[in-house]
Parts: structure tokens; sequence; C-alpha cells
């Protein structure tokens, strides 16, 4: 009789695949490559971190968020705040990217309990809403730059360096909260989550408490956020309420989610990194509008035919087969 | 003095509600009737309004006119988006989650079709009766507002005209309302759908370009568009024609207003804040319609 | 004395679905609730299990309040339930449907792997180890019956609720229901409060039944007496479920 659930499946040749994937793109610096490609493997990373994180509510919970780019601007305005008040060398800098997660992580507590007590659409609304009316606040406020926004003084450091730098801390970021969030999916929470995704009602009657584990999936997606947003402000040395608050940033990691597979970890990944590439060959080859034009038209083309994503898709039909195999043999 | 000002912001206000409702009127037909939030509706309103921008460019064509060939195109467009994007995943669990990941998609492809086209300067549609208004003792009615104003009447009377007193049109009332009773009195539910669909589509074009005629327009300022929908609609009730017209008069007056009395970059924050105060104390809406 | 209610009254609108109940149920019973359709059972289910907050009246379980305790506090507490219409988690297993409840249940358990380990032995006495790798939703329902129980079970609760389980099945399975609600008592030492339409399930497995209709108890007594009861029989004409 087979076993069909995914914990503890202990499987070796993967696990060093993987090993062996990340010792390469860790490497990968050293090689000295074009520019272009670390900036672009950077972007990767990026996103492949804020789909992650919005997989933790999005996903697993099915509290879609439309606004979680706001959780990235925090982080990317506390970083950048803390640096110019206190004159942060580039290590303590870096460091405070730490706080801007906790500010973002803060944030989603505050409106977290209200929000979510919202149901589907209601809540993915007041989330875009909640995002704009950060983003405009921001833009009123002169302590945090208003429309100008805010420098931070780069490292002294040479160019091809510097990159090589923010590579490895996104790429390091961007292993902790996969593993995170893998660790997350065999977890108790993770399963509480799927459970009031599948039937909230369900789930209070076996005795999950919604509102507290709701909050802490909200507060978690969004201190990965804020921690990312930290060191991308630095990595710009320019932040301001347009290039942080971006709203097609929300838009993005929701596609890119659930695209792949919202609720699973790979599936996140696997969406993270095949639309965050198309996005970046297609900007550069055929220009930013008909990148996510195609874009758009391939996650409709993917939600009508995938409706729970690509790897829910393939997962299912191995698990039907499975099951069919296991009912005829009894 | 004071009272000019008063009046002069109220008298705008109601100007534009009326705009506001028609723009929320289709997308709150799609969300009552199909459990369909199209979160792209705001997006073929902008798209609307350019189509009428460059018709004007380019022919010198009043924007009413270019609604005589761009309204029936939409129309027929909103059926085949209908048939096409939207028919697949009525049969998902949750239809009205799984249409707003949808339309979301759409509404990138909308935006980014148009940023290509048209690109990302801002612009506005000046017809030549833009500028200059009426006055009413000392309170001046913008010409363009007025139009703005009547094109957002007919189009929600006709709406109202529509589900109400034609038989199409009482079939998608009472496909809203009951839908297996519907199907067994012999209504073709798919047929209904697609029409209600077009219609609302079509009423999206017409308050693009109404609301263009009043306000700069971008790609993006669908987004912001859509809050204002957003609002409308939940104020008002989903599904209820009157109900969203009465909120979007409420919503134009509380912003004429406080136009008058808080500077202009904070009315967007107010209005989304009032969203957000809406979605958390009530969000049934002042009219019970039960959806 | 396990689970006590009193002047239970419960509205919506105009409407009162529950007015003034009482019952009382005892340590180790199985106590039937019968009544016509919309008499006003699943409303009291959900008032007791914590869904709905009754407008008037208290609920005690074991001396303590609990009316208008949230759902998690009532099961963590000790009372499951079970859902007229069957609610499988339907993306996950027959075995992690039930390890589910073993998980956050009223003993809990660390992690979903002791969460497994500790749903075998409902797994098993339900009758579901031939299905267990089984996706929810690929289910008969039969089964789903049987894994709606098993899942409330897995929460260990001292009182179950079981919302017309027997509704939907055919002879054999009935009897095979029969025997497992039986078993839940004998085996587990489980009170069971149980609405059923059924009336040989009614008959077969509860000591007491109580009636109910238009939100009031009409009758209470053993089986017998209460399916001989005129008033009870009135109430049900025009209904002809059971009788």
């Amino acid at each position: 009789m087979k076993e069909l659930s995914q914990t503890g499946k202990k499987n070796r040749p993967a696990l060093f695949a993987g090993i062996g994937v990340v010792a390469l793109l860790a490497l990968f610096p050293l090689v000295a490559p074009a520019p272009y490609f670390l900036s672009m493997l950077y972007m990767v990373f990026l996103y492949v971190v804020l789909a992650e994180s919005w997989n933790i509510i999005g996903g697993f919970a099915g509290y879609l968020s439309f606004g979680h780019v706001a959780f990235f601007g925090l982080g990317a305005y506390t970083t950048a705040f803390l640096m110019n008040k206190l004159a942060l060398s580039p290590v303590a800098t870096i460091l405070s990217s730490i706080p801007g997660g906790f500010v973002a992580a803060l944030v989603a507590f505050v409106i977290g309990y209200p929000c979510l007590r919202l149901r589907g659409p209601y809540f993915a609304v007041v989330t875009m809403c909640f995002a704009f009316v950060v983003h405009m606040v921001m833009q009123n406020i002169d302590l945090f730059g208003g429309v100008e926004g805010l420098w931070l003084p780069a490292m002294k450091q040479p160019i091809h360096v510097i990159r090589g730098i923010f590579y490895e801390l996104m790429l390091a970021l961007m292993i902790l909260v996969i593993l995170f969030v893998r660790w997350m999916e065999g977890s108790k929470l993770g399963k509480g989550l799927v459970t009031i995704r599948e039937d909230e009602e369900v789930a209070q009657t076996l005795g999950i408490h919604t509102p507290r584990i709701k909050a802490l999936a909200f507060v978690l997606s969004a201190f990965f956020p804020g921690v990312a947003g930290g060191l991308h402000a630095y990595y710009l040395t320019y932040i301001s309420p347009e290039n942080v608050f971006d709203v097609m940033v929300s838009i993005l990691i929701v596609l890119m989610t659930l695209f792949g597979g919202g609720g699973s970890w790979l599936g996140a990944l696997i969406g993270a990194v095949s639309l965050s590439l198309v996005n970046e060959f297609l900007t550069t080859f055929v220009g930013a509008e008909i990148a996510r034009i195609i874009y758009g038209m391939l996650f409709i083309g993917v939600i009508l035919f995938m409706p729970n994503g690509i790897m829910e898709f393939f997962r299912r039909r191995r698990r039907v087969r499975l099951a069919a195999e296991e009912v005829s043999e009894s | 003095m004071f009272e000019i000002i008063l009046l002069q912001s109220l008298v705008s206000g109601v100007l534009m509600g009326g705009i506001y409702a028609l723009l929320g009127v289709g997308f709150s037909l799609t969300w009552g009737v199909m459990r369909v939030i199209n979160i792209a509706h705001a997006g073929f309103g902008v798209l609307a309004a350019y189509i009428a921008y460059s018709l004007l460019e380019k022919t010198g064509l009043d924007p009413l006119l270019s609604l005589l060939i761009s309204l029936p195109s939409f129309f027929f467009g909103g059926m085949i988006l209908h048939r096409g994007l939207i028919r697949p995943i009525t049969k998902a669990r949750e239809t009205i989650v799984a249409s707003m990941v949808l339309t979301f998609g759409l509404a990138i492809v909308v935006e980014n079709v148009m940023l290509w086209i048209w690109k990302a300067d801002p612009r506005v549609l000046k017809p030549s009766y833009s500028g200059t208004a009426v006055f009413i003792g000392e309170v001046g009615l913008p010409i363009a507002q007025l139009v703005g104003f009547g094109l957002a009447a007919v189009g929600i009377l006709l709406l109202y005209l529509f589900l109400n007193h034609t038989h199409t049109g009482k079939a998608v009332q009472a496909t809203w309302q009951e839908k297996e009773g519907a199907a067994l009195m012999g209504i073709n539910l798919q047929k209904v759908s697609e029409i209600a669909f077009g219609l609302a589509i079509a009423a999206a074009g017409m308050g693009g370009v109404a609301m263009a005629m009043m306000y700069t327009f971008d790609p993006p300022v669908h987004n912001f568009w859509l809050i204002y929908m957003f609002l409308v609609v939940i104020v008002g009730g989903v599904g209820s024609i009157l109900g969203t017209a009465l909120a979007g008069l409420i919503l134009g007056v509380i912003t004429g207003l406080c136009m008058a009395f808080i500077p202009y970059q904070w009315i967007n924050v107010l209005t989304f804040g009032l969203l957000i105060v809406v979605l958390l104390v009530r969000p049934q809406g002042l009219f019970k319609t039960g959806v | 004395m396990m689970l006590r209610g009193e002047q239970i009254t419960k509205r919506f609108g105009g409407l009162v679905a529950v007015s003034r109940l009482d019952f009382e149920i005892r340590e180790g019973e199985v106590v039937g609730l019968i009544g016509p359709n919309g008499s006003g059972k699943t409303t009291l289910f959900n008032v007791i299990s914590g869904l709905y907050k009754p407008e008037e009246g208290t609920i005690t379980f074991r001396g303590r309040r609990i009316e208008g305790r949230k759902p998690y506090e009532v099961s963590k507490m000790g009372i499951g339930r079970t859902f007229q219409i069957v609610k499988p988690l339907l993306t996950m297993t027959v075995l992690e449907n039930i390890a589910i409840g073993a998980l956050y249940g009223r003993e809990g358990a660390r992690d979903m792997k002791s969460a497994l380990a500790k749903s075998e032995e409902i797994l098993h006495f339900t009758g579901l180890e031939r299905r267990r790798g089984v996706l929810a939703e690929n289910l008969k329902l039969a089964d789903r019956k049987r894994l709606e129980i098993a899942r409330a079970m897995a929460t260990r609760p001292e009182i179950l609720l079981l919302d017309e389980v027997f509704a939907g099945l055919n002879e054999t399975e009935i009897d095979e229901a029969i025997r497992l609600v039986k078993g839940i008592q004998q085996k587990f030492g489980t009170t069971i409060f149980i609405i059923e339409h059924v009336l040989k399930a009614i008959m077969k497995t509860c000591g007491r039944v109580l009636v109910i209709n238009f939100g009031e108890k009409i009758a209470e007594g053993t089986p017998e007496e209460v399916t001989r009861n005129p008033g009870v029989i009135e109430a049900y004409l025009g209904n002809a479920s059971g009788i």
C-alpha cells in the first residue's frame, strides 16, 4: 500500500541537485559574467522571495492579498530612513533591512486582525486599497522624502563588487525563504492554513484558532518582503513611492504564485522563476509592454486550463492515477 | 463667498457623482448577476477614453459621436470575452475569486496594450466645448461635466429600463435572483450572461469617456478608477443599479465638498480610506440586496 | 451531567428558529433529536458548537458556560460535530483529513507526522483503511460520511454531535453506520447527540429522544414512547420521512 503523503519523502537525488544548483548560483559572480546576467538573476531571486512569502497568506491560507507590494515598500523606506537618519555604515545598512522586515510585519499585524475577518474578494480589495493608501501617504510626507523620495549613498566599492554582494544577499534571502516555506508546508501551521483555505467553518470546528493563525500567516508573509525591500533600497540607492510601491509588483507576485501553484513551495518557486525569466527576457527583446501582454495572456491561459496552477495540475493527475491503481488493487 | 464655494463644490460633486455611478453600474451588474468581479472593468473604460482621444485627434470627431462606434464594439467584444474567458471559469468552485484572478491577468493585458499603443503620457479629452461653462448665478457648471453627467444619466437610465422593461432584461434579473429557477423556466443562462457582460463592458466604455473629459488619464489610472467603482458598488449594494447610482452621487458630493477644504493630493487618500472603512464596518452596503 | 441547554432561543431577523429550548445530555448517553424539516435541529447544533450565538438562554458543558463561544474554543473543550452536508477537505487524502482533526483537536499533536500516527486507530475503526490514500473528492457518499465522523472523532471529543449521518445511505450502509455509532459509544465512551430522520437508526442507537417542531420541544422519552406520541405523529403528518 503506497503512502501518498508528501511529508517525509527522502529524495536524495533531488537534495543533491538542489545543493548543486545553489552552489553554482553562489559561485556564478566569480566568473565575472556580464552585469546583465547578474542583475537579471538578482531580480529573479527577489521575485522568488516575494512570491514565496505571498504564498504563505495567498496560496496556503487562500486569502489573496492584492496589495502586498506595500510591505516591500515599507521595508525599503525603513532602511532608507534609518540609513539617512543614523548615518549607518554599509554593513549596518544591510542589517537594517531586518528592522525593515519587522516594520512590515508590525503593520501586517495591525491591519491583519480587522482585514482578515473579510472574505475572499473583500479581503483582496481592502489589501489593494491599503497599498494605495500607503503609497499616497508616503508621497505626501516630507519626512520620508515626499514625491522625491530618499537617496542611499552607495557603498564605496567597485560597481561589480557591489552587484556581486547584492546578488549573494538576495540569493541567501531566497534560500532562506524557500526553506522556511518548505518547512511550513509540512508543519502544523501549514496544514492549519490549508484547512482554512479549504473550508474555514470546518477548520474552526476542528479546533483551529482561525483568527490567530491567519494573522500569523499574514505577518510572516509581510516580514520577508520587508527585508527584501530593505536590501533592494540599498541596491537601487534611490527609492521613491513610484518605484517601491508599484502596483504592478503586487499583481505580478499574485500571478507568479498562482501560475506555479499556490499552497506549494515548489509551485511558487516554479511560477516565480519561470514568469520572472519570461518577464526579463521579453522586456529586453520586445520591450516592457509587450512582455507584460504576453505574460498576462500566458497567465490567463494557465488559469483557464490549470486553475490551481501548474504544480497542482500535474500533482492531481499523478494522485488520481495512483489512487485508481490503489482502488483496483483492493 | 463661502456659500458660493460650498454650492459650487456641491454641484460639481453631483455631476461627478453621476459619472462615478456610470462607471460602477456595469461592474455591479457583472458582480451581481454572474458573480464575476471584473478587475479589468475600469481598464476598458480607459481604453474607450483612448479610442475617443485618438478619434478626436485624428478626425476631430466629438467623443460623444465616437461612442456610436466604440459602444457596439465594446458590447460585442464583451460578449466574446465572456464566451472565451468567463464561461470556462464558472465551473470553478469559487467563481468570484477565480474571476478576480483571471481578470487581474486581463487587466495587465489591457493596460499594457494601451501603454504600448499610446505610451504613458497623461492625456485628457478636450472636445470643442471643454473649458467653457454655463453660469447659474455665480456657480459655474463646466459644459464638459454637464455632458459627462448627461451621458451618465442616459447610460444608467437605459440600463435600468433594459433590466426592468425588456424581456431579456428581466431574464437577466431572474438569473441573478434564482439561477436554477431561471434555467428551469427555459432561460438560456449562457446567452443572458453574455448579453449582460457585453452591456457591462459597453457601460464601462461610456463611463470611461465621461471620466476622461473631466480628469487626465493614463494607462495605470484604471487602478484608481477601480477603487471608486468598488466604493460605489459596495456602498450601494452589489447588483443594485439604483443603489450604485445613489452611492455614486453620495461619493461625488463628499469628494466635491472635500475638494474645497482639503489639499488635492489627500482627496484620494480620503476616498481610499473610506473604502477601507466601509469594508471593515459594513461591507453589505446601504441597501440590502443579499449578494 | 455533560451538556445542558436552558431556554435557548435563536432568531434570524423575524424568524424564530429555536424557541426556549431545554435539554440535558448525560455522560455516556446516546440521545436522538428528531423533528420535521426546518424544525430547528441543525440550528440547535450550530448554537451548541459555537457557529451561532443564541439571543437568549445558556448552554453549560461540564459546568462551564459555552453559549456564544467561538467554535474553536468549543471544540477544544471537547465538543465535536459533523455537518449535515458533509464537508470533506477535498484536496487532502482520507488519512490527512482525519489527521487534521488529531492535529488541532482536544489532545492535539505536535506535528503532522504524529497526527497521522494518531489517526490510524480511527481510520481502522471507521473502516476507511483501504481508502487511506484516496483524495477526499473521489470518495462516494457513504465513505464521505464515514470520513466526516472519523475526522470529528479524531479531535477526541467527549460529546459528538452527529447531524443526519444516515441520510442518503442504502440499507446495508445504514446497518454499518448503526454499528459504527454504537461502536463509538462502546469503544470510546463518547456521548452522542444525534439528529436523524432515519427512524431505524434512532430506534437502534438512542436511549432517549427529543422531539422538536417549529423550534420548540414537543416531546421527550424513549424511542418507543416518542414514536407513539400523537403530537409527534401529527407534527410529522405531511412529512413522510421514516415513519
